[in-house]
């Protein structure tokens, strides 16, 4: 299995007895699954994938990430893992503004530590490849929102890996940028990459081949 | 290396970012880099004067003189004057150690009148030997010194010391100057005319010059320990002249000036001179020997304590300049705890995050130390001369010292705000606003 998670909980710290995030959750994700969280807001959802995106710890249960037990794992290798096998694409973009369109792209193997060249070619291959020749130059600030979601898709597809984590990719986009993300996602699972994306949006669950409803911590189906 | 390369070109953009906040955080460091170099330059001066003293004055210096205590304190009803020292006893000593480096006697004779061309104007006396210019020498020379010929045959021939122009100062030394300066018509004679070779009366004796020592200007010839015994005296003239031709009593006791030559030989030869005392006047506290080697040390070690004193200021500059740093790069990390997030996420590390906040403070630090640098340099070197207050010492090693003591210092004080953002939860620190 490429995610497996068995009885993962979260609280968060507050009040007597901290808050509830997660309760006791257990699935599989295969390799080359396409998977859609959905659920209503505050159900748990970006939680859940901050876990397995490793941005965050569970603070019970188990969860293995190709078969390796992430809980036993130090900062460092969690690092490292993120690094190589897990690629985020955020609602919010999350691109760093004062960087290019190919700085931003470059990042994440200027922190694996590749060649400088492999780097730049790399990272001009992948804009090529999400549509955004000639625009490498370019701020994030002077690209539109569905381009800035393909530069960050482009980014989380830097380092070649087998996972591709979407938290809600399409919520700050209008109905074709989100279309255009929505099919970049799909080619790439074809492809073969994993790919995890919470959503509230019914349509864009429906094109996903998994659907996992979350409500209140659990998963309901 | 590669998250240097990031860390770098990351710390590069966001000191470029935020100009206000960069500039700030450099003068913070600068301050330091300044206060640090002028202290380092008071303490190379106060070293260099030092060596110089050693140089001019010798170190390994005493002094033989009456005491003075027990002049008039015979118990006896009958007075019986004192033992002196007189130019047979200089000859006698210099006989009996001919190590010592220098041994000259120094009678003054104050208030003299010398006459040359029908001006008169107002003169000191100070009766040497030949060897008074092995030390003290802080003059050029022109003509020929005394030599023993002229001590041996009581000529009339004396040495005119020409007065450098006095170092600059403010209005109240100038006065304090003025004051004091019982030769300046004397010192305006000389400066006026050459004297060199020509006849002049002195008290109404003839005597010819025979030499001139020209002062070096005061920069060149600043000593730490004023022990220059020369400070008011206008000529020098054989001490045996003076003897015969009464300006010095042949029954007053001689000041005797000496160099031992060497620290390490000092105490062998001050037992030895003790030992003379004793045997050539039965009683040895007659006279008082001023151990100005303890003197010259004692103000050595002053200065030393001086220089730790300012040293610590500097440091002092810098601790205040490195919290500065440390608030600016706290302040970073809260400002950018969502950046730190990003990173977090697509792949880098907590070395990662804390090798860029450090490598941005030292960067800081370093532009800081340079600017500190330029301006201390500049400060101690033409400004100061500018000003009129003499050039510092400043040597090529110190503004690089300093640089690198602000990069040091930014860094210690860099690594506190780097671990707290090295420390935060890539979730959290993704869900800031």
């Amino acid at each position: 299995m490429t995610i497996s998670c068995r009885g993962l909980t979260k609280v968060y710290e507050g009040g007597k007895s901290g808050w509830p995030a997660l309760r006791g959750i257990s699935f599989d994700i295969g390799p080359g699954e396409f998977a859609a969280v959905t659920g209503p807001s505050g159900c748990g959802k970006s939680t859940l994938l901050n876990i397995i995106g490793l941005l965050d710890e569970p603070s019970g249960g188990g969860y293995f990430l190709h078969g390796r037990d992430v809980v036993k794992m130090s900062d460092l290798e969690r690092s490292d893992a993120r690094r190589d096998g897990i690629g985020f694409v955020f609602q919010a973009f999350h691109l760093l503004n004062r960087l290019t369109a190919l700085d931003n792209v470059c990042l994440p193997m200027m922190y694996a530590g590749a060649p400088d060249k492999a780097i730049k070619s790399r990272a001009h291959e992948l804009l090529h490849k999400v549509g955004l020749k000639g625009k490498e130059r370019k701020t994030p600030l002077e690209l539109s929102g569905g381009e800035r979601q393909r530069v960050a898709i482009a980014r989380a597809l830097a380092n070649s890996p087998k996972i591709i984590l979407a938290d809600e990719p399409t919520g700050n986009l209008d109905s074709s940028s989100s279309r255009e993300v929505m099919n970049m996602l799909l080619v790439l699972n074809k492809e073969g990459i994993t790919v995890v994306m919470v959503t509230h949006d019914r349509e864009l669950a429906a094109l996903a081949g998994r659907n996992i409803r979350m409500m209140d911590g659990v998963i309901e189906s | 290396m590669k998250s240097l390369v990031i860390a770098a070109r990351t710390g590069f953009s966001e000191i470029r970012a935020h100009k206000t906040r960069s500039i700030l955080s450099f003068l913070a460091i600068a301050v330091g880099a300044v206060v640090f170099i002028n202290a380092f330059s008071a303490i190379c001066a106060t070293y260099e004067r030092l060596k110089k003293q050693k140089d001019v004055s010798g170190i390994a210096r005493l002094k033989i003189s009456q005491n003075n205590s027990r002049l008039f304190s015979s118990p006896d009803a009958e007075y019986t004057p004192p033992p002196a020292f007189t130019y047979e006893d200089v000859l006698l000593l210099k006989r009996k150690m001919p190590g010592l480096y220098m041994v000259s006697p120094e009678a003054r004779d104050w208030h003299d009148v010398l006459e040359y061309n029908g001006r008169r104007v107002n003169t000191n006396l100070l009766g040497v030997a030949p060897d008074w210019i092995k030390r003290d020498f802080v003059y050029t020379l022109r003509g020929r010194f005394l030599n023993w010929h002229d001590l041996e045959n009581k000529l009339r021939v004396c040495v005119l010391i020409k007065k450098a122009p006095p170092p600059p100062g403010n209005s109240f030394e100038k006065s304090m100057f003025k004051k004091w300066n019982s030769a300046a018509a004397f010192d305006t004679l000389v400066s006026h005319n050459d004297l060199l070779g020509k006849p002049v009366k002195i008290e109404g004796v003839n005597f010819t010059v025979i030499g001139i020592l020209e002062e070096l200007p005061a920069s060149k010839r600043e000593v730490m320990v004023g022990y220059s015994n020369s400070k008011d005296v206008q000529i020098l003239a054989p001490v045996t002249t003076l003897t015969h031709f009464g300006f010095i009593s042949a029954r007053n006791s001689l000041d005797v000036s000496i160099d031992t030559g060497s620290e390490q030989t000092f105490e062998e030869s001050l037992k030895l001179i003790k030992n003379f005392l004793k045997i050539r006047f039965g009683d040895e506290d007659s006279f008082i020997i001023e151990n100005q080697m303890e003197l010259i040390r004692e103000r050595t070690e002053k200065s030393v304590k001086n220089s730790l004193m300012t040293i610590s200021l500097g440091m002092l500059a810098f601790i205040a300049g490195g919290i500065g740093i440390m608030n600016v790069t706290l302040a970073t990390v809260f400002a950018r705890t969502k950046e730190i997030g990003v990173r977090r996420a697509i792949g880098a590390n907590r070395g990662d995050i804390m090798l860029q906040f450090i490598v941005e403070a030292v960067l800081l630090g370093l532009i800081g130390g340079v600017l500190g640098s330029g301006i201390g340099y500049v400060w101690n070197g033409p400004v100061r001369v500018i000003f009129g207050m003499g050039g510092g010492t400043i040597k090529p090693w110190i503004p690089l010292v300093s640089v690198l003591i602000a990069a040091f210092t930014s860094f210690a004080f860099a690594i506190y705000p780097a671990w707290v953002a090295a420390n935060l939860k890539p979730a959290d620190a993704l869900r800031a606003e």
